[in-house]
Protein backbone atom coordinates (compact mmCIF):
# COMPACT_ATOMS: atom_id res chain seq x y z
CA UNK A 1 0.00 0.00 0.00
CA UNK A 2 1.35 3.42 -0.89
CA UNK A 3 1.17 6.20 1.71
CA UNK A 4 0.84 9.77 0.46
CA UNK A 5 3.07 12.49 1.94
CA UNK A 6 0.14 14.14 3.70
CA UNK A 7 -0.94 10.89 5.35
CA UNK A 8 2.66 10.18 6.35
CA UNK A 9 2.98 13.66 7.89
CA UNK A 10 -0.26 13.14 9.86
CA UNK A 11 0.92 9.71 10.96
CA UNK A 12 4.30 11.06 12.18
CA UNK A 13 2.73 14.04 13.95
CA UNK A 14 0.08 11.82 15.55
CA UNK A 15 2.61 9.29 16.81
CA UNK A 16 4.86 12.03 18.23
CA UNK A 17 1.91 13.65 20.04
CA UNK A 18 0.77 10.31 21.47
CA UNK A 19 4.26 9.41 22.72
CA UNK A 20 4.62 12.85 24.29
CA UNK A 21 1.20 12.53 25.93
CA UNK A 22 2.07 9.08 27.27
CA UNK A 23 5.30 10.52 28.67
CA UNK A 24 3.38 13.34 30.40
CA UNK A 25 0.86 10.87 31.88
CA UNK A 26 3.64 8.71 33.29
CA UNK A 27 6.12 11.43 34.29
CA UNK A 28 3.49 13.58 36.07
CA UNK A 29 1.92 10.50 37.75
CA UNK A 30 -1.45 11.07 36.06
CA UNK A 31 -1.54 7.38 35.03
CA UNK A 32 -2.42 6.44 38.61
CA UNK A 33 -5.48 8.69 38.55
CA UNK A 34 -6.48 7.91 34.95
CA UNK A 35 -5.35 4.33 34.24
CA UNK A 36 -7.92 3.75 31.47
CA UNK A 37 -7.10 7.01 29.70
CA UNK A 38 -3.40 6.07 29.86
CA UNK A 39 -4.25 2.66 28.38
CA UNK A 40 -6.16 4.38 25.57
CA UNK A 41 -3.16 6.53 24.68
CA UNK A 42 -0.80 3.54 24.88
CA UNK A 43 -3.17 1.58 22.61
CA UNK A 44 -3.14 4.51 20.17
CA UNK A 45 0.68 4.41 20.04
CA UNK A 46 0.53 0.67 19.32
CA UNK A 47 -2.23 1.29 16.76
CA UNK A 48 -0.12 3.84 14.87
CA UNK A 49 2.96 1.57 14.76
CA UNK A 50 1.10 -1.61 13.76
CA UNK A 51 -1.05 0.08 11.11
CA UNK A 52 2.05 1.71 9.60
CA UNK A 53 3.76 -1.65 9.35
CA UNK A 54 0.67 -3.33 7.85
CA UNK A 55 0.21 -0.44 5.40
CA UNK A 56 3.78 -0.84 4.17
CA UNK A 57 4.05 -4.62 4.07
CA UNK A 58 0.51 -5.99 3.98
CA UNK A 59 -2.35 -6.01 1.48
CA UNK A 60 -5.22 -3.56 1.45
CA UNK A 61 -7.48 -6.18 3.00
CA UNK A 62 -4.96 -6.85 5.78
CA UNK A 63 -4.90 -3.13 6.52
CA UNK A 64 -8.69 -2.95 6.72
CA UNK A 65 -8.89 -5.93 9.07
CA UNK A 66 -6.17 -4.47 11.34
CA UNK A 67 -7.84 -1.05 11.21
CA UNK A 68 -11.21 -2.59 12.10
CA UNK A 69 -9.75 -4.52 15.05
CA UNK A 70 -8.11 -1.36 16.43
CA UNK A 71 -11.30 0.64 15.84
CA UNK A 72 -13.25 -1.83 18.03
CA UNK A 73 -10.54 -1.64 20.71
CA UNK A 74 -10.62 2.17 20.46
CA UNK A 75 -14.41 2.25 20.89
CA UNK A 76 -14.26 -0.01 23.97
CA UNK A 77 -11.44 2.05 25.50
CA UNK A 78 -13.12 5.39 24.77
CA UNK A 79 -16.31 4.21 26.46
CA UNK A 80 -14.23 2.96 29.38
CA UNK A 81 -12.57 6.39 29.64
CA UNK A 82 -16.04 7.97 29.75
CA UNK A 83 -16.91 5.60 32.60
CA UNK A 84 -13.63 6.47 34.33
CA UNK A 85 -14.40 10.20 34.10
CA UNK A 86 -17.98 9.61 35.28
CA UNK A 87 -16.64 7.77 38.33
CA UNK A 88 -14.41 10.74 39.18
CA UNK A 89 -17.38 13.13 39.01
CA UNK A 90 -20.25 11.05 40.36
CA UNK A 91 -18.47 8.86 42.92
CA UNK A 92 -16.72 11.51 44.99
CA UNK A 93 -16.75 9.27 48.04
CA UNK A 94 -16.11 5.97 46.26
CA UNK A 95 -19.75 4.99 45.71
CA UNK A 96 -22.16 6.39 43.13
CA UNK A 97 -24.08 9.45 44.36
CA UNK A 98 -27.59 8.21 45.24
CA UNK A 99 -29.36 10.97 43.35
CA UNK A 100 -27.50 10.17 40.12
CA UNK A 101 -27.59 6.36 39.74
CA UNK A 102 -31.01 5.93 38.12
CA UNK A 103 -30.70 9.01 35.89
CA UNK A 104 -27.27 7.93 34.66
CA UNK A 105 -28.54 4.47 33.73
CA UNK A 106 -31.43 6.02 31.76
CA UNK A 107 -28.94 8.37 30.05
CA UNK A 108 -26.76 5.44 28.96
CA UNK A 109 -29.70 3.43 27.58
CA UNK A 110 -31.25 6.42 25.77
CA UNK A 111 -27.85 7.43 24.35
CA UNK A 112 -27.26 3.91 23.04
CA UNK A 113 -30.66 3.86 21.32
CA UNK A 114 -30.28 7.30 19.72
CA UNK A 115 -26.70 6.66 18.56
CA UNK A 116 -27.77 3.30 17.10
CA UNK A 117 -30.70 4.88 15.23
CA UNK A 118 -28.46 7.63 13.88
CA UNK A 119 -25.81 5.14 12.71
CA UNK A 120 -28.38 2.94 10.97
CA UNK A 121 -30.05 5.72 9.01
CA UNK A 122 -27.61 6.82 6.27
CA UNK A 123 -27.59 4.75 3.10
CA UNK A 124 -24.00 4.76 1.88
CA UNK A 125 -22.93 4.30 -1.74
CA UNK A 126 -21.56 0.86 -2.59
CA UNK A 127 -18.98 -0.20 -0.05
CA UNK A 128 -17.57 -3.42 1.33
CA UNK A 129 -19.28 -4.85 4.40
CA UNK A 130 -16.18 -4.10 6.48
CA UNK A 131 -15.98 -0.53 5.17
CA UNK A 132 -19.65 0.06 5.92
CA UNK A 133 -19.34 -1.43 9.40
CA UNK A 134 -16.36 0.83 10.06
CA UNK A 135 -18.10 4.02 8.96
CA UNK A 136 -21.30 3.19 10.84
CA UNK A 137 -19.32 2.11 13.90
CA UNK A 138 -17.35 5.37 13.94
CA UNK A 139 -20.57 7.38 13.62
CA UNK A 140 -22.17 5.36 16.44
CA UNK A 141 -19.14 5.88 18.66
CA UNK A 142 -18.96 9.66 18.05
CA UNK A 143 -22.70 10.19 18.60
CA UNK A 144 -22.66 8.08 21.78
CA UNK A 145 -19.66 9.93 23.22
CA UNK A 146 -21.26 13.33 22.49
CA UNK A 147 -24.49 12.29 24.23
CA UNK A 148 -22.72 10.87 27.26
CA UNK A 149 -20.55 13.96 27.76
CA UNK A 150 -23.47 16.35 27.46
CA UNK A 151 -25.47 14.15 29.82
CA UNK A 152 -22.62 14.15 32.33
CA UNK A 153 -22.32 17.93 32.19
CA UNK A 154 -26.07 18.27 32.73
CA UNK A 155 -26.17 15.80 35.64
CA UNK A 156 -23.19 17.30 37.42
CA UNK A 157 -24.71 20.75 37.08
CA UNK A 158 -28.11 19.66 38.38
CA UNK A 159 -26.68 17.64 41.25
CA UNK A 160 -24.04 20.28 42.07
CA UNK A 161 -21.10 17.90 41.73
CA UNK A 162 -17.81 19.62 40.88
CA UNK A 163 -15.39 18.53 38.13
CA UNK A 164 -11.77 18.16 39.12
CA UNK A 165 -9.49 20.18 36.80
CA UNK A 166 -7.82 17.28 34.97
CA UNK A 167 -11.07 15.34 34.61
CA UNK A 168 -12.65 18.41 33.01
CA UNK A 169 -9.72 18.88 30.59
CA UNK A 170 -9.78 15.24 29.42
CA UNK A 171 -13.55 15.41 28.99
CA UNK A 172 -13.36 18.68 27.03
CA UNK A 173 -10.82 17.19 24.62
CA UNK A 174 -12.77 13.96 24.14
CA UNK A 175 -16.06 15.83 23.81
CA UNK A 176 -14.68 18.18 21.15
CA UNK A 177 -13.07 15.31 19.25
CA UNK A 178 -16.36 13.36 19.31
CA UNK A 179 -18.32 16.37 18.07
CA UNK A 180 -16.01 16.94 15.09
CA UNK A 181 -15.92 13.15 14.59
CA UNK A 182 -19.70 13.12 14.39
CA UNK A 183 -19.64 15.60 11.50
CA UNK A 184 -16.79 13.94 9.62
CA UNK A 185 -18.30 10.47 10.07
CA UNK A 186 -21.67 11.73 8.86
CA UNK A 187 -19.87 12.75 5.66
CA UNK A 188 -17.96 9.45 5.49
CA UNK A 189 -21.24 7.56 5.64
CA UNK A 190 -22.65 9.10 2.47
CA UNK A 191 -19.46 9.56 0.42
CA UNK A 192 -17.54 7.01 -1.63
CA UNK A 193 -14.19 5.92 -0.25
CA UNK A 194 -10.97 7.27 -1.81
CA UNK A 195 -12.64 10.40 -3.23
CA UNK A 196 -11.14 13.82 -2.52
CA UNK A 197 -14.08 14.84 -0.31
CA UNK A 198 -13.82 11.61 1.73
CA UNK A 199 -10.07 12.13 2.23
CA UNK A 200 -10.54 15.77 3.25
CA UNK A 201 -12.92 14.73 6.01
CA UNK A 202 -10.32 12.23 7.22
CA UNK A 203 -7.73 15.04 7.38
CA UNK A 204 -10.15 17.20 9.40
CA UNK A 205 -10.62 14.37 11.88
CA UNK A 206 -6.86 13.75 12.13
CA UNK A 207 -6.14 17.48 12.63
CA UNK A 208 -8.74 17.61 15.40
CA UNK A 209 -7.08 14.65 17.12
CA UNK A 210 -3.70 16.42 16.95
CA UNK A 211 -5.26 19.54 18.42
CA UNK A 212 -6.82 17.59 21.28
CA UNK A 213 -3.62 15.63 21.98
CA UNK A 214 -1.65 18.91 22.16
CA UNK A 215 -4.26 20.35 24.52
CA UNK A 216 -4.00 17.28 26.80
CA UNK A 217 -0.19 17.41 26.77
CA UNK A 218 -0.22 20.99 28.07
CA UNK A 219 -3.15 20.64 30.46
CA UNK A 220 -2.04 17.35 32.01
CA UNK A 221 1.50 18.65 32.43
CA UNK A 222 0.23 21.62 34.44
CA UNK A 223 -0.60 20.83 38.08
CA UNK A 224 -4.19 21.01 39.33
CA UNK A 225 -4.86 23.89 41.76
CA UNK A 226 -3.92 22.82 45.28
CA UNK A 227 -6.71 22.13 47.76
CA UNK A 228 -7.34 24.67 50.50
CA UNK A 229 -7.49 23.55 54.08
CA UNK A 230 -10.77 23.67 55.93
CA UNK A 231 -10.28 24.80 59.54
CA UNK A 232 -10.81 22.02 62.07
CA UNK A 233 -13.61 23.92 63.80
CA UNK A 234 -15.43 24.34 60.48
CA UNK A 235 -15.08 20.61 59.77
CA UNK A 236 -16.66 19.82 63.13
CA UNK A 237 -19.42 22.30 62.36
CA UNK A 238 -20.04 20.71 58.99
CA UNK A 239 -20.22 17.28 60.62
CA UNK A 240 -22.74 18.49 63.21
CA UNK A 241 -24.84 20.17 60.53
CA UNK A 242 -24.96 17.01 58.43
CA UNK A 243 -25.93 14.86 61.44
CA UNK A 244 -28.69 17.24 62.41
CA UNK A 245 -30.12 17.49 58.91
CA UNK A 246 -29.98 13.71 58.56
CA UNK A 247 -31.82 13.30 61.88
CA UNK A 248 -34.48 15.86 60.91
CA UNK A 249 -34.89 14.25 57.51
CA UNK A 250 -35.66 10.90 59.13
CA UNK A 251 -38.69 12.50 60.77
CA UNK A 252 -39.74 14.10 57.50
CA UNK A 253 -39.38 10.84 55.57
CA UNK A 254 -41.71 9.14 58.09
CA UNK A 255 -44.63 11.36 57.09
CA UNK A 256 -47.08 9.95 54.58
CA UNK A 257 -49.11 12.35 52.47
CA UNK B 1 -28.97 12.15 -2.41
CA UNK B 2 -31.50 9.53 -1.35
CA UNK B 3 -34.55 10.28 0.80
CA UNK B 4 -32.98 8.20 3.56
CA UNK B 5 -29.86 10.36 3.56
CA UNK B 6 -32.02 13.47 3.68
CA UNK B 7 -33.79 12.03 6.73
CA UNK B 8 -30.39 11.27 8.20
CA UNK B 9 -29.20 14.86 7.79
CA UNK B 10 -32.48 16.16 9.21
CA UNK B 11 -32.08 13.98 12.28
CA UNK B 12 -28.39 14.85 12.53
CA UNK B 13 -29.25 18.55 12.48
CA UNK B 14 -31.81 18.16 15.28
CA UNK B 15 -29.37 15.98 17.21
CA UNK B 16 -26.51 18.49 16.89
CA UNK B 17 -28.72 21.46 17.76
CA UNK B 18 -29.98 19.66 20.89
CA UNK B 19 -26.52 18.48 21.95
CA UNK B 20 -24.97 21.92 21.46
CA UNK B 21 -27.91 23.74 23.07
CA UNK B 22 -28.07 21.52 26.16
CA UNK B 23 -24.28 21.28 26.41
CA UNK B 24 -23.76 25.06 26.14
CA UNK B 25 -26.50 25.81 28.69
CA UNK B 26 -25.13 23.47 31.36
CA UNK B 27 -21.49 24.18 30.54
CA UNK B 28 -22.00 27.92 31.02
CA UNK B 29 -23.92 27.25 34.22
CA UNK B 30 -21.04 25.12 35.54
CA UNK B 31 -18.47 27.65 34.39
CA UNK B 32 -20.23 30.45 36.24
CA UNK B 33 -20.18 28.31 39.36
CA UNK B 34 -16.45 27.68 38.95
CA UNK B 35 -15.74 31.39 38.57
CA UNK B 36 -18.00 32.32 41.46
CA UNK B 37 -18.21 29.27 43.69
CA UNK B 38 -21.38 30.49 45.38
CA UNK B 39 -22.69 31.82 42.11
CA UNK B 40 -21.73 35.45 41.65
CA UNK B 41 -22.19 36.83 45.16
CA UNK B 42 -24.58 39.56 44.03
CA UNK B 43 -26.54 37.06 41.97
CA UNK B 44 -26.73 34.71 44.92
CA UNK B 45 -28.14 37.43 47.12
CA UNK B 46 -30.66 38.25 44.42
CA UNK B 47 -31.65 34.59 44.36
CA UNK B 48 -32.23 34.53 48.11
CA UNK B 49 -35.78 35.77 48.57
CA UNK B 50 -36.77 37.25 51.91
CA UNK B 51 -38.90 35.30 54.35
CA UNK B 52 -40.19 36.54 57.67
CA UNK B 53 -37.50 35.06 59.93
CA UNK B 54 -39.48 35.59 63.10
CA UNK B 55 -42.44 33.68 61.70
CA UNK B 56 -40.21 30.90 60.39
CA UNK B 57 -38.56 30.67 63.79
CA UNK B 58 -41.94 30.51 65.53
CA UNK B 59 -43.04 27.61 63.30
CA UNK B 60 -39.72 25.81 63.68
CA UNK B 61 -39.51 26.21 67.43
CA UNK B 62 -43.13 25.14 68.02
CA UNK B 63 -43.18 22.05 70.29
CA UNK B 64 -44.99 20.03 67.59
CA UNK B 65 -41.91 20.35 65.37
CA UNK B 66 -39.86 18.41 67.93
CA UNK B 67 -40.91 14.81 68.29
CA UNK B 68 -39.18 14.58 71.69
CA UNK B 69 -41.88 16.88 73.18
CA UNK B 70 -45.16 15.38 74.27
CA UNK B 71 -47.38 17.43 71.97
CA UNK B 72 -50.55 16.39 73.81
CA UNK B 73 -49.48 18.24 76.95
CA UNK B 74 -48.48 21.56 75.43
CA UNK B 75 -50.31 23.96 73.21
CA UNK B 76 -49.20 23.60 69.61
CA UNK B 77 -49.75 25.69 66.52
CA UNK B 78 -52.93 25.51 64.50
CA UNK B 79 -52.47 24.30 60.85
CA UNK B 80 -54.08 27.48 59.57
CA UNK B 81 -51.63 29.55 61.66
CA UNK B 82 -48.66 27.65 60.16
CA UNK B 83 -49.95 28.30 56.67
CA UNK B 84 -50.55 32.01 57.43
CA UNK B 85 -47.21 32.56 59.18
CA UNK B 86 -45.34 30.94 56.31
CA UNK B 87 -47.08 33.23 53.85
CA UNK B 88 -49.02 30.52 52.00
CA UNK B 89 -47.88 29.24 48.64
CA UNK B 90 -45.41 32.10 48.19
CA UNK B 91 -43.66 31.08 51.39
CA UNK B 92 -43.20 27.52 50.15
CA UNK B 93 -41.84 28.76 46.83
CA UNK B 94 -39.36 31.07 48.55
CA UNK B 95 -38.23 28.27 50.84
CA UNK B 96 -37.69 26.00 47.83
CA UNK B 97 -35.59 28.62 46.03
CA UNK B 98 -33.54 29.41 49.12
CA UNK B 99 -32.91 25.72 49.62
CA UNK B 100 -31.20 25.49 46.24
CA UNK B 101 -28.94 28.34 47.35
CA UNK B 102 -28.05 26.32 50.43
CA UNK B 103 -27.08 23.46 48.11
CA UNK B 104 -24.79 25.94 46.34
CA UNK B 105 -23.13 26.87 49.60
CA UNK B 106 -22.40 23.20 50.25
CA UNK B 107 -21.09 22.92 46.69
CA UNK B 108 -18.60 25.63 47.57
CA UNK B 109 -17.29 23.66 50.52
CA UNK B 110 -17.09 20.47 48.44
CA UNK B 111 -15.23 22.16 45.60
CA UNK B 112 -12.62 23.99 47.58
CA UNK B 113 -12.09 21.78 50.58
CA UNK B 114 -11.67 18.21 49.26
CA UNK B 115 -10.67 16.88 52.67
CA UNK B 116 -14.24 17.58 53.80
CA UNK B 117 -15.57 15.67 50.79
CA UNK B 118 -17.34 12.78 52.54
CA UNK B 119 -19.32 14.92 54.90
CA UNK B 120 -20.04 17.57 52.27
CA UNK B 121 -21.33 14.88 49.90
CA UNK B 122 -23.74 13.65 52.58
CA UNK B 123 -24.88 17.18 53.26
CA UNK B 124 -25.37 17.85 49.55
CA UNK B 125 -27.63 14.78 49.33
CA UNK B 126 -29.56 15.89 52.43
CA UNK B 127 -30.00 19.41 51.11
CA UNK B 128 -31.32 18.02 47.83
CA UNK B 129 -33.76 15.85 49.76
CA UNK B 130 -35.06 18.85 51.71
CA UNK B 131 -35.53 20.57 48.37
CA UNK B 132 -37.47 17.54 47.15
CA UNK B 133 -39.75 17.48 50.22
CA UNK B 134 -40.52 21.15 49.80
CA UNK B 135 -41.25 20.57 46.11
CA UNK B 136 -43.68 17.81 47.14
CA UNK B 137 -45.39 20.14 49.59
CA UNK B 138 -45.73 22.73 46.85
CA UNK B 139 -47.37 20.17 44.59
CA UNK B 140 -49.78 19.18 47.39
CA UNK B 141 -50.71 22.80 48.02
CA UNK B 142 -51.18 23.45 44.30
CA UNK B 143 -53.40 20.39 43.90
CA UNK B 144 -55.96 22.20 46.05
CA UNK B 145 -55.78 19.92 49.08
CA UNK B 146 -56.42 21.89 52.27
CA UNK B 147 -53.17 22.99 53.89
CA UNK B 148 -54.33 21.46 57.17
CA UNK B 149 -53.90 17.99 55.68
CA UNK B 150 -50.18 18.48 55.28
CA UNK B 151 -49.62 20.82 58.23
CA UNK B 152 -47.41 18.51 60.25
CA UNK B 153 -45.32 17.64 57.22
CA UNK B 154 -45.04 21.33 56.37
CA UNK B 155 -43.97 22.22 59.89
CA UNK B 156 -41.21 19.62 59.84
CA UNK B 157 -39.94 20.92 56.49
CA UNK B 158 -39.91 24.48 57.82
CA UNK B 159 -38.04 23.34 60.91
CA UNK B 160 -35.37 21.58 58.86
CA UNK B 161 -35.06 24.57 56.54
CA UNK B 162 -34.72 26.91 59.51
CA UNK B 163 -32.08 24.81 61.24
CA UNK B 164 -30.13 24.37 58.03
CA UNK B 165 -29.97 28.11 57.46
CA UNK B 166 -28.81 28.69 61.06
CA UNK B 167 -26.19 25.96 60.88
CA UNK B 168 -24.88 27.12 57.51
CA UNK B 169 -24.51 30.62 58.94
CA UNK B 170 -22.68 29.21 61.94
CA UNK B 171 -20.43 27.20 59.61
CA UNK B 172 -19.54 30.28 57.61
CA UNK B 173 -18.83 32.13 60.82
CA UNK B 174 -16.57 29.38 62.21
CA UNK B 175 -14.70 28.89 58.92
CA UNK B 176 -14.29 32.63 58.55
CA UNK B 177 -15.60 32.41 55.00
CA UNK B 178 -16.16 35.64 53.07
CA UNK B 179 -19.53 37.32 52.73
CA UNK B 180 -20.88 36.28 56.13
CA UNK B 181 -22.52 39.65 56.85
CA UNK B 182 -24.32 39.62 53.49
CA UNK B 183 -25.44 36.06 54.06
CA UNK B 184 -26.76 36.90 57.53
CA UNK B 185 -28.81 39.74 56.12
CA UNK B 186 -30.15 37.54 53.30
CA UNK B 187 -30.99 34.48 55.38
Amino acid sequence: MHLSRVIFAFWAAGLTAQILLLFVLLARHRARTFPVFTTLIAANVLNSVVLYEVALHGSKHDYFVAYFAFAVLDLVLQLSVTYELARHVFCPTGTWARDIRKGFLILVLASLAIAFALACLPSPPEKTVLGMLLDRGNLFSSALQCELFVGMIAFSSTANLPWNTHVARIAQGLGFYSLVGLLTEAGHNILTRNTMAYQSLTYVRMSTYLLCASYWIVMLWLPAPGPQELPEEAQRQLFTLQRRVEYDLRKLRAFKQ
Amino acid sequence: MTIRNLDFFGLLFVFLASILGIGAYYYLRNRRRELYPYGNWDELLKRLAPLDHQNIERIAEDPAAHSEHNVLRVETMDPQDIWRLLGGMRGIEVMEKNCSVLVDLVFYVQQWYPEALHIAEQLRLNAREVEWHIGRLKATAKSGRPPAAAAEYLQQAVAIYYHMTREVLALYEQANLPGLADLQRAL
